[in-house]
């Protein structure tokens, strides 16, 4: 049994382990950092720590959404990096038996199914449990060069003449 | 080359003589920052003139200015005495202790030259 | 002939100088009067202060500084009468020298700011006129006692005669050693100033006096120099610390006679008198050098050049790499070569450091006059400890420790007579201590005894519920405005509220903070801060309704564009951004939009402005909406992945608790690499 955090996307519940977990805060907003990739929604500052947000509806290819008084970040440690996640809403902390854990089968989204790594039944809820890792990205990431296309794929890269 | 022994406890302020004398062609400087050092220096290689403060820290300068005169070698070594205080009861005693030249704190870069200069064409007509 | 020199220029050397005297003078005053309190003096502390006025006095003569002179004349000649006759100077006196002291200090910090020093009042003026002189000289000793040459006694102080009696009372052993100067001592390394150096190590030096002698091959200059020494360490350590000859020590203590013995006890009842001698030892040459914090930044700002032109190198060769070059050697001279600038990075940063006991040194006099000011009684333990911090880290701290004490002694310690009424010692305990946590941090605890914080009323106050933890209790007393006192005492209730210190230590210096308070016992604030971070000046501007900031160091210029005088380029094919040309002093230079290469809406700017870098000397132009100023502000590195950029160096908060991007503008412009093609285009 080992405690986890829920938290919701599109109405759809997901569950991340709170050994994971730095801290939850509100949300109203992140400043905006040039070339980063689409799914990260920019820098907040944190407890002095400067820290990236991915929204995690656009990594999950869901629409995006306004912000609302429940938005929340969910500020997290992985590998050495700590990263926050911006998610819709993010209320509860529960106790899950690891053991019920299933694996997920192709019911949500194509893109997001990468990052789901097992399902959890409790009574009539379902929750998702995400892949930390797989979401923050591989550690060495390619930069984006400064100008994106329309629809956020790389540009070719810029080399010094 | 004139050999100028510069001697007081303050930084800025030796770096400020040595700024205004650098205008006199053909000088060297030796800093000191007390006046134990001041004679130590002094007893180990020859200096064309002495430039010393009064306040400070071990020794002060009168008592430097003392032993100075009492050394054979010393004696005729030109000293001048700079000072903040530049009453004439204190010009009275730095003159009676020896000194060839008094300059009260503030001086102007010029009055230090002028000062300087007579007393080092003062030495050479002595000499000659 | 050269110009005459400008004894002007000397203003900024004077400014340390006159600020290291000026520490001096009021440790030396507080030492008098703690002496004076016990009821004896202190004549060393009282000629170390007369000291370091006179030569403020001199300096501030020399640099033009009248106002500091006329403040610092009448301290010394006040100071000058008191060295040569003794005695005590009244509590009053001390006061007005304080003041003194604190009115040339406040000139000083407005002169290294760029503004001119203030007149001094007529009222300090007429404060420091009239300090008047009291009690007569202290009991001078029986010199006879001692086995000196009567020369060398005639030229000791009575304070040091006393010295070395109270030391032969106390069990020490009076020596005096000889050294004499010579060219090969010299190149050995004994100097007058190694051999005092060495032998304070394992004794007092009272005093130091030159000897004429004759010239001998031992004594080729005709001088030596006489150590008079109080020690308690035997002449073998004697010899080994000093370098000198076991045959230069000679005690000065003469053997107790009968005759002696009937003087024993007017000795010792004067020696009890006497102050304990406080070796401040303010001649210790420490091997420092004194710089100034611009220069450190300037050093700082070419590092920073330098790996910009390391970034360039490295893509450079990947590019040779990619057409087929084998640029293995060059890979490895580049790795070498990045190891070399952190390493240089590492020695700057450490440059910058200072130490802790910096930032405490001034609360013993803020605590003196709060306890004054509130009748309060205070004792103060401070642990400094040898940690060090960045420059400019300490100077954010410093306010942020005078609020926590000021609350401390004003709100937080009671009452002499509460606090007996409450089973506590009369006098409230404050302690202040720092320690390095780990390797990056710094920790500062400011813990009092005194009443505690009363979490009902501080909830109440704040019309929130009672806080459930410390955290939430630092919440409520961080809020804005927020005072449990209804009335503002004239020591606090003025000036930083919490709020600005979490803003400090949290916001503007990545740290942490924490309370902890118990009602009735106590409360400790702890504050964690890094020890290093960047600190540059920069230039905040907007662009597509967005805020960045850019190193003022970085920039050439920032100029007005005039849209009719801007020629533009259209864009290539290839997606690099359009460049525009402007024509600057008849010289053209390539303009780029910022918002285009960020993609942002540009705002409506009705007077666009450009920010002009130079690149490999050549220079660029930024267009940006507006400026909005010029600040100093605290760079915190944006390391993840995920945002790195090329040309954001860093993020900073300028105030709204939001991360601000810092751009290296130089770093960009390489990036982009479209400049040939638009300068080409021109053509």
């Amino acid at each position: 049994m080992s405690l986890h955090v829920v938290f919701t996307l599109a109405g759809v519940e997901y569950a991340l382990p709170v050994a994971a977990v730095l801290q939850m805060e509100t949300f109203a907003g992140a400043t905006f950092v040039p070339g980063a990739p689409a799914y990260v929604a920019g820098i907040v500052t944190v407890r002095g720590l400067v820290v990236p947000v991915i929204d995690l509806r656009v990594r999950f290819g869901l629409p995006p959404a306004e912000l609302t008084t429940d938005t929340r970040i969910i500020v997290t440690e992985a590998q050495g990096r700590v990263v926050a996640l911006r998610v819709d809403t993010a209320r509860e902390v529960l106790q899950l038996d690891i053991e019920k854990h299933q694996p997920a089968p192709s019911v949500v989204s194509e893109r997001a199914s990468g990052f789901v790594q097992a399902i959890h039944a409790l009574g009539p809820r379902l929750l998702l449990l995400v892949d930390l890792p797989k979401i923050l990205g591989e550690k060495s990431h390619d930069h984006s060069p400064l100008l994106l296309d329309d629809d956020g794929a790389k540009a070719r890269p810029q080399l010094p003449g | 080359m004139t050999e100028i022994l510069v001697v007081d406890d303050s930084k800025v302020m030796r770096d400020m003589i040595v700024a205004c004398l650098r205008a006199i062609p053909d000088t060297s400087f030796v800093h000191a920052s007390s006046g134990l050092e001041a004679i130590e220096r002094l007893s180990l290689a020859p200096f064309d003139l002495l430039v010393l403060d009064l306040n400070m820290p071990d020794i002060g300068g009168i008592e430097v200015l003392e032993f100075v005169r009492g050394q054979d070698t010393l004696r005729a070594l030109p000293v001048l005495i700079v000072t903040t205080r530049g009453d004439d009861q204190s010009r009275e005693r730095v003159m009676q202790a020896g000194a060839t030249g008094f300059l009260p704190k503030p001086f102007t870069p010029d009055s230090i030259i002028a000062e300087v200069r007579a007393i080092l064409t003062g030495r050479a007509e002595s000499v000659a | 002939m050269t110009a005459p020199a400008d004894l002007r220029e000397f203003i900024s050397a004077y400014l340390v100088e006159a600020e290291e005297h000026l520490a001096v003078a009021n440790t030396q005053l507080l030492a008098v009067e703690a002496a004076q309190r016990s009821g004896s003096t202190n004549p060393r502390a009282v000629r170390e202060t007369f000291r370091s006025l006179h030569t403020i006095k001199g300096l501030s003569a020399m640099v033009g500084v009248e106002p500091i002179v006329a403040i610092a004349h009448r301290m010394e000649s006040f100071l000058r009468d008191f060295d040569r006759s003794g005695g005590t100077i009244p509590p009053r006196a001390i006061d007005a020298l304080l003041k003194g002291v604190r009115a040339i200090e406040h000139r000083v910090t407005a002169l290294g700011r760029g503004d001119s020093a203030a007149p001094p009042s007529d009222e300090l003026l007429t404060e420091l006129d009239s300090m008047g002189l009291a009690a007569g000289p202290i009991a001078r000793m029986p010199e006879a006692s001692l086995n000196l040459d009567p020369a060398i006694l005639a030229k000791l102080a009575p304070f040091e005669v006393d010295q070395i009696f109270r030391g032969i009372s106390q069990g020490m052993r009076a020596l005096r050693a000889e050294f004499s100067p010579s060219p090969a001592r010299a190149a050995e390394g004994l100097t007058i100033n190694s051999v005092r150096e060495r032998v304070a190590t394992v004794a007092d030096i009272v005093r130091v006096l030159p000897r004429a002698t004759p010239i001998t091959p031992d004594s080729p200059g005709g001088l030596s120099f006489v150590l008079l020494l109080l020690t308690r360490a035997t002449n073998e350590v004697l010899v080994q610390a000093g370098g000198l000859a076991a045959s230069a020590f000679h005690s000065i203590a003469r053997e107790v006679t009968e005759a002696d013995a009937a003087l024993q006890p007017s000795i010792a009842e004067v020696l009890t008198n006497s102050a304990d001698d406080q070796s401040f030892d303010t001649q210790t040459r420490r091997g420092v050098v004194r710089v100034d914090v611009n220069r450190l930044d300037e050093a700082m700002e070419g590092l920073s050049a330098l790996i910009v032109t390391r970034f360039r190198l490295v893509r450079s060769i990947a590019a040779m790499n990619e057409r087929g070059v084998n640029t293995r050697e060059l890979s490895q001279i580049m790795t070498e070569n990045s190891r070399q600038l952190r390493d240089l990075r590492a020695a700057l940063v450490r440059v910058r450091m200072v130490p802790v006991s910096e930032l405490l040194e001034r609360v013993p006099l803020l605590v003196r006059g709060l306890c004054r000011a509130t009748n309060r009684a205070v004792r103060l333990e401070l642990e400094g400890g040898s940690a060090e911090l960045d420059k400019s880290v300490s100077e954010r701290l410093f306010p942020v420790i005078v609020h926590l004490v000021r609350n401390a002694v004003d709100h937080a310690i009671e009452s002499p007579d509460e606090r007996l009424r409450r089973g506590k010692p009369e006098e409230g305990l404050l302690r202040i201590t720092c320690s390095a946590r780990g390797s990056a941090h710094l920790e500062i605890t400011i813990s009092d005894d005194g009443r505690g914080i009363d979490r009902a009323a501080v909830a109440q106050k704040a019309g929130r519920t009672s806080p459930s933890d410390n955290a939430d209790l630092l919440g409520l007393l961080c809020i804005p405005g927020l005072s449990t006192r209804e009335i503002a005492s004239t020591t606090s209730g003025r000036g930083m509220g919490m709020e600005i210190v979490k803003r400090t230590v949290v916001d503007e210096l990545g740290g942490e903070l924490e309370v902890a308070s118990e009602l009735g016992v106590g409360t400790t604030f702890t504050l964690r801060v890094p020890l290093t971070i960047s600190i540059v000046d920069a230039f905040s501007f907007e662009c597509g309704e967005q805020r960045f900031v850019v190193p003022v160091s970085m920039v050439d210029e920032i100029i007005e564009v005039d849209p009719s005088g801007v020629v533009h380029v259209p864009a290539n094919d290839d997606g690099s951004p359009s460049v525009d040309i402007i024509s600057r002093r008849g010289v053209a230079v390539p303009m780029i939009q910022l918002s285009q290469v960020f993609r942002l809406q540009p705002g409506a700017k009705a007077s666009p402005k450009a920010i002009i870098v130079r690149r490999a000397g050549a220079p660029i132009a930024f267009a940006v909406d507006r400026m909005l100023g010029q600040q100093e502000v605290v760079i915190r590195p944006v390391n993840d992945v995920l945002v790195r950029a090329p040309g954001v160096s860093g993020a900073t908060d300028l105030g709204d608790g939001r991360p601000t991007l810092v751009l290296d503008l130089v770093a960009l412009s390489v990036s982009l690499n479209a400049l040939p093609h638009a300068l080409g285009a021109s053509r």
